[in-house]
């Protein structure tokens, strides 16, 4: 391998008339030259696309993300529109065809009837009048992030009708707007809780790594001390001590705080030992022989090294945080009504009631389950692809 | 709906007699059994048979008091019953076997169905003049350990622990003290006491009667060995070193906790005392064969020989409810349970019953008088803001949605079945009335709204009222939630606010909170007789006010003196009570202190009657299709004496092979 | 070795030290101490406490004396094997734990037996056949479990369980069972409990078990002894077999440590939500009442087991993979 330019015009058959090429016969192929010379995103990049579970679990998640951006837009009603005449309505299918005829997408209205002897709402699709689906139309109002007034929504509820694709809880709110909304909540905690724990981890896996000695030895105790503890007593105690009287929005920060201060024992140690490994390559030893200085040596060229790696291993602990987050909530520690987030609608589906009754209240489940499983493959396939130049599996 | 609406009917003809009559001051009022005049021929109990045999336990006969209380089944759909079978119940919690002692309800004084106070475990006791109480205790009633229950034990209580410095450093309990005077306790004979004051006590016999009762006995012949006046130093000693107390007053502490049920070596009067050392899984209480009672055949009650409970989770309750894994629950079950088990119950072999509450409401808004914030401290004072808070609440709405319509609109005040009730108490300013919310809001020159609507405070702050929930009921915050879009109407903005319950008390405690929700009044069936304490500053969880109750309770040594006419007039009101014996006198008061209140709406309630799920097993008979269901008066279901709940033959049968 | 041995033994002095600190600053953090939270329990029932009485108590419980006086009394006393007192159950915190230990253990150990078996043969399929449709089909399976929210799955089962199998709901056995002495029938009845909490927990970790034999596995069959061995044409099973899953397996031995406290704590939500006389829901409800001395000292257990856990297990590394350098990292 060389970076030297060479004529790339083929030897004629007679005696060349240019300087002797040693490497002629080692000459690489397109397909190989740009293999070889391809920077390294690139590799990463190559070695990803052949995960392909992987890919499609990328492209999910980032459809996810892109709908927290816009969930007031995305969600048919607002978050806290209520329907006094809808509570506990079961989902509404979206149907095409009325009577044989195509319709486009409609929903059927419902026959309501209380059962006093239960005293149950029971309602029944009344199929005689469909009612159309608007889309890209005005609807309930909202302030978009929180600031700007508005009433554009993707999708909304037929004139003088109801859509409620996944039913609607004990207060008549559609079930799906809670749900998007709460993904705005449940999915920011998992970023924003480890981008706490990457930089803690580089901080003190960075220092013990580079100082070593003493400082590495205190690290590391620190760090097994806090492995030491079970997970959950930890969130409890930490969460317990919250302030009450933080607004929500603290509240949030905080759990994220507590989420992210238990996960970064593990990314310290993998960036100790990463750098601990890589100080002895030869490209180190190498640089440091030119003259370079250890800030030099692990900020230039040790840390890109394994920076890949490290994103790899922090995907993989977003999911953590997620389900972390409907784990305290469960226990009535986590975020807690009128914020939203899956965690809280899984916790209001934690009875018997929607078990029986209203399993549609159990939906929040659905996308907690595609979300950390896509984090999972997305994960493992950049974990495989982390080190480009290697052919195993980590 | 039919079925519910005759239960709604049978439930107004809930009639309250007047509980205790001091309508003449020089009278003497005696208080017995009337019904214990013929004592049935006795038989033994098949469960106890076998010791009676062994010689391990003497025959019935000799079992039960000379004079034991009757039972008669004079209700409609009550009978005599065999003995036989276990009832099986559900509890959260290791400790919750203290409701044993509450469902049990065997005290000195007890409430009957119709809560009128009635002497249970004493034969008969006298009232003189409200302040001399003379107790007659059954000849030849015995502890569940077999000792004799004497006048031994009062004084027991009353001198070796009450008035002793190192067990009650704190004094004699409140119930026993009136306007801080100690009563004069009199041994008469071995089973005659006497308590009397200079001053009517209002509080003596409901306390005895409680659900968490005044202990004013205790098993002497037991606990001597961990007083220093009565056991060997060293023994005691050592007893204190090897259960780790501090000293011997926290060792016989340990030992005493009568309510808890936690000690079974422990002798007890109720019907069924615990067997099993914590911790434990599942607590099994087995009949008492001394009990007191009898039915008219002559049976030893309880009927039930063992009550078992079995811990399981808070949450999961409801479903092992519904998989008919109990025989008897109400506690854990909510209303909003109702149609699974409704569902349920079409699978299973038990029934789902409705029964009352009897709360001044379900939900209740406390504005905290004693607040903080100086600012938010003079609006919430204002009666006019309290006035449009409760009048911008919709209440039609939240009983359609969150109780299907049953339950009944209205503020916190007394119910309809209350002598006392008068419609202008539940409805004063209790409609749903935006306009003259707002315009109260206006006239309290709260003129001001920002961009969104909301008024301004004085200072220029925006009105956010947070309140501050304990965070464990979704029907709060759904409350809550309902309420908010209303009050957003008249520019009120609502925030909720959830903790846990300690950090909950102790903001409303130190007024750092503005408003909080809560169930309302524990009682509000009262009648003229009944202490209208509830209604006045008496005590510190008073979430209203807090402080005020505290200066009370603390007779003026901590808390903040009332400075509020409207508090200082339920304080002046409620003393003028307790001085008085006249019935006529009380009733006067109490219409001026409910007035007062639906004047000023010092809380502001929700709704109130919504009705509770209990859960009984087809084969468990004797528990009333409708009742009332509550803590105090009430001891959920000890009022209805559980002890005389009985099993049908082949369940007894199932019971007994296995 | 023995040097190395007596310097793991050493370090550990100061780390449970420190952990004893952390724990009982954890367990005070919470405003309020248990008798706070006992008579807001009570109150909410409607039962009153005399204010006055409540004094007397807090004396009594010791709340009264300072703190690092109250710390010191727990942590001389766990020396000596004295755990401290359990105000919720008037009981040495010893009695309370001790009959759950039993249970706790079974439901661990067979929790973490059913993960092994599933993911195990995932694991090796998934590396010998990378990137296939089986691959991907039997990972996703695997991680199912980690995905659903542990409680949820939890009570859906249970449910179920109970209206298919008319098996009693929650528990780990028939309540007629209980505190009865062990027979045939006691066990049958525990089976058929078992396998909810076992799938539910187990599954959970199965996903982590699966991707680490996979990554490992996929490591060793890139090494140049197990290219030989193939070029030499041994049978592909035998190739897998004989050397790279042994060293593949290393982790397990390296993971025993850390795994039995990392069960109790994870497994303690789905053993509140299935009522499990497991040490799981004691642990969590102590936090939450404020039994300090019986959190405290739970905490302490796990942590030190977590502690003894690690050193066992990189001992036994140690003498299993010679490879593994005994003196640390740094050359330089």
């Amino acid at each position: 391998m060389t970076t030297v330019d060479r004529d790339n015009d083929a030897p004629k058959h007679y005696v060349a008339t240019g300087p002797y090429d040693p490497q002629s016969v080692e000459r690489l192929t397109p397909e190989q030259e740009r293999y070889f010379m391809a920077p390294q995103w690139r590799l990463i990049w190559w070695k990803f696309r052949r995960h392909r579970l992987a890919v499609v679990s990328g492209a999910i998640l980032l459809a996810f993300y892109l709908s927290i951006l816009i969930s007031e837009f995305l969600a048919p009603y607002n978050l806290h529109t209520r329907h006094p005449d809808f509570i506990y309505a079961p989902p509404q299918g979206i149907h095409l065809f009325h009577e044989g005829e195509f319709v486009g997408p409609f929903v059927y209205g419902f026959d309501y009837r209380l059962d006093m002897e239960i005293l149950k709402r029971e309602y029944t699709p009344n199929t005689s009048k469909p009612y159309p689906l608007r889309f890209f139309c005005l609807g309930d109002e909202y302030r978009f992030w929180g600031a700007i007034p508005g009433r554009f929504h993707f999708v909304c509820p037929p004139e003088d009708g109801t859509f409620f694709l996944l039913g609607t809880d004990r207060l008549g709110r559609d079930m799906l707007s809670r749900l998007i909304y709460g993904a705005r909540i449940s999915l920011t905690i998992g970023l924003l809780g480890i981008t706490i724990s990457f930089i803690l981890a580089m901080f003190f896996g960075g220092i013990a790594g580079y100082y070593g000695g003493w400082i590495d030895n205190v690290i590391q105790r620190m760090i097994e001390v806090l492995r030491s503890f079970p997970h959950l007593p930890l969130w409890m105690t930490l969460a317990a001590i919250l302030p009450v009287n933080w607004s929500p929005l603290f509240i949030f920060l905080g759990i994220t705080l507590i989420l992210g201060l238990l996960e970064w024992t593990g990314l310290a140690r993998s960036v100790r030992s990463k750098l601990l490994s890589l100080r002895e390559e030869d490209y180190a030893t190498a640089a440091m022989l030119l003259g370079a200085g250890p800030r030099r040596i692990i900020g230039r060229h040790l840390l890109p090294n394994f920076m890949s790696y490290l994103i790899a291993s922090a995907t993989l602990a977003i999911p953590g945080m997620i389900l972390g987050e409907t784990a305290l909530s469960f226990l009535g520690l986590g975020l807690r009504p009128p914020i939203t987030s899956w965690g809280v609608l899984l916790n209001e589906a934690q009875n018997i009631n929607a078990v029986d009754l209203y399993p549609w209240l159990m939906l929040p489940v659905v996308p907690v389950i595609i979300v950390v499983l896509t984090f999972n493959f997305l994960g493992d396939g950049l974990r495989d692809a982390a080190d480009p130049y290697y052919e195993g599996g980590n | 709906m039919a079925s519910c609406d005759s239960r709604r009917r049978s439930a107004s003809g809930f009639a309250l007699r007047a509980l205790l009559t001091f309508s003449s001051i020089a009278a003497v009022f005696t208080y017995a059994n009337l019904a214990s005049a013929a004592k049935p021929q006795m038989v033994e109990t098949p469960f106890l048979a076998p010791a009676v045999e062994r010689g391990e336990l003497p025959p019935v006969s000799d079992r039960i008091p000379d004079v034991p209380s009757i039972v008669r089944f004079d209700q409609p759909g009550r009978s005599a019953g065999k003995p036989g079978g276990d009832l099986e119940t559900l509890m959260a919690k290791p400790k919750d076997v203290r409701l044993m002692t509450v469902y049990g309800y065997a005290r000195l004084v007890a409430y009957d169905e119709d809560f009128n106070l009635v002497p249970d475990l004493l034969e008969r006791f006298e009232i003189k003049e409200g302040r001399i109480f003379t107790l007659h205790l059954r000849p030849g009633h015995k502890w569940s350990d077999g000792a004799p229950f004497t006048a031994e034990d009062f004084r027991y209580f009353w001198e070796d622990m009450s008035l002793n410095e190192a067990l009650a450093p704190f004094g004699p309990p409140k119930p026993l003290l009136v306007d801080g005077e100690r009563p004069k306790f009199e041994v008469i004979d071995e089973t005659t006491v006497r308590f009397s004051w200079s001053q009517p006590n209002t509080a003596f016999l409901p306390a005895l009667a409680g659900a968490a009762p005044l202990w004013i006995y205790r098993p002497s012949h037991y606990l001597k060995q961990f007083h220093a006046a009565y056991a060997d130093p060293k023994t005691l000693k050592a007893m204190v070193k090897e259960t780790r107390q501090r000293n011997w007053a926290g060792l016989h502490h340990r030992r005493d906790r009568q309510y808890r049920f936690d000690n079974p070596v422990l002798p007890t009067l109720q019907p069924w005392y615990n067997t099993t050392d914590l911790p434990a899984e599942r607590f099994i209480f087995v009949r008492n064969p001394f009990y007191h009672r009898i039915d008219e055949n002559g049976h030893q009650l309880p009927y039930v020989d063992r009550v078992i409970i079995k811990i399981a989770d808070a949450k999961i309750i409801p479903a092992k409810t519904g998989a008919s894994e109990t025989d008897l629950q109400a506690r854990y079950i909510r209303f909003d349970h109702f149609t699974f088990l409704k569902r349920a119950e079409k699978r299973h072999n038990f029934d789902v019953r409705l029964w009352r509450t009897i709360k001044g409401a379900q939900v209740a808004l406390y504005p905290n008088l004693n607040n903080r914030d100086p600012v938010w401290r003079e609006v919430l004072r204002d009666v006019r803001f309290r006035r449009a808070l409760s009048l911008a609440i919709d209440r039609h709405e939240i009983n359609q949605v969150i109780y299907y319509g049953l339950a009944r609109e209205g503020n916190n005040s007394v119910l309809e079945e209350s002598p006392l009730f008068r419609p202008e108490y539940r409805n004063g300013w209790a409609s749903f009335d935006l306009e003259k919310a707002n315009q109260l809001l206006d006239e309290m020159g709260l003129t001001e709204r920002d961009d969104r609507g909301v008024r301004l405070l004085p200072d220029g702050r925006p009105m956010e009222l947070i309140i501050d929930t304990a965070g464990e009921s979704t029907e709060e915050t759904d409350v809550l939630e309902l309420i908010s879009d209303s009050w957003l109407k008249a520019g009120v903005k609502l925030y909720s606010r959830p903790s846990q319950r300690e950090v909950f008390r102790n903001r409303v405690y130190a007024g750092e909170s503005l408003l909080s929700i809560w169930s309302g009044l524990s009682n509000a069936v009262p009648n003229a007789d009944t202490s209208p304490a509830e209604f006045a500053p008496t005590e510190q969880d008073q979430l209203q006010w807090s402080k005020f109750g505290k200066y009370y309770q603390t007779s003026g040594q901590s808390g903040v003196k009332p400075d509020i006419q409207g508090v200082v007039d339920l304080a002046t009101l409620h003393d003028a009570w307790r001085h008085t014996n006249d019935t006529e006198e009380r009733a006067r008061i109490w219409h001026e202190i409910l007035k007062l209140h639906s004047e000023q709406i010092f809380t502001i309630g929700v709704v109130n009657g919504v009705q509770r799920p209990v859960v009984v097993n087809n084969e468990l008979k004797n528990v009333p299709e409708v009742g009332v269901y509550n803590w105090d008066p009430g001891a959920a279901f000890g009022v209805y004496k559980p002890d005389t709940f009985w099993f049908t033959e082949a369940r007894r049968k199932r019971d007994q092979s296995q | 070795m023995i040097r190395y041995v007596i310097q793991r033994l050493l370090i550990m002095i100061p780390t449970l030290i420190a952990i004893s600190a952390i724990v009982f600053i954890l367990i005070q953090l919470p405003p309020g101490d248990y008798l706070d939270s006992y008579i807001a329990e009570l109150q909410s029932q409607g039962e009153k406490v005399d204010p006055k009485k409540i004094k007397f108590l807090r004396e009594q419980y010791g709340f009264d004396k300072p703190l690092i006086e109250q710390y010191f009394v727990w942590a001389i006393g766990m020396l000596q094997g004295d755990f401290g007192y359990s105000f919720e159950y008037g009981l040495p915190v010893t009695d309370v734990v001790g009959d759950r230990v039993f249970l706790t253990f079974l439901v661990s150990v067979t929790t973490i037996a059913f993960a092994w078996i599933v993911s195990f043969p995932i694991g090796v399929y998934s590396a010998t056949h990378q990137y296939s449709w089986g691959d991907y089909g039997l990972t996703f399976l695997g991680f199912l479990g980690l995905a659903t929210p542990n409680f949820l799955l939890a009570l859906v089962l249970l449910y179920f369980a109970n209206v298919v199998f008319g098996t009693s709901i929650g528990g780990l056995m028939d309540p007629e069972y209980i505190d009865q002495p062990w027979s045939f029938d006691k066990v049958l009845s525990v089976l058929e409990h078992l396998w909810i909490p076992v799938v539910v927990i187990g599954t959970a970790g199965t996903a982590e078990m699966i991707r680490r034999v996979r990554a490992n596995l996929l490591d060793e069959l890139q090494k140049q002894y197990v290219i030989t061995a193939r070029a030499k044409g041994l049978a592909p099973t035998k190739v897998i077999l004989k050397y790279p899953l042994r060293v593949a397996l290393n982790f397990f031995v390296s993971d025993v440590g850390s795994l039995l406290p990392g069960v109790i704590s994870g497994s303690a939500i789905v053993s509140v939500v299935l009522s499990l006389p497991t040490t799981g829901p004691m642990l969590l409800e102590s936090l939450r009442s404020q039994d300090m001395y019986l959190a405290g000292s739970f905490l302490m257990l796990l942590a030190t087991l977590t502690v003894i856990g690690v050193l066992i297990s990189d001992l036994a590394l140690a003498a299993l993979d010679p490879r593994i350098r005994l003196e640390g990292g740094i050359t330089r």
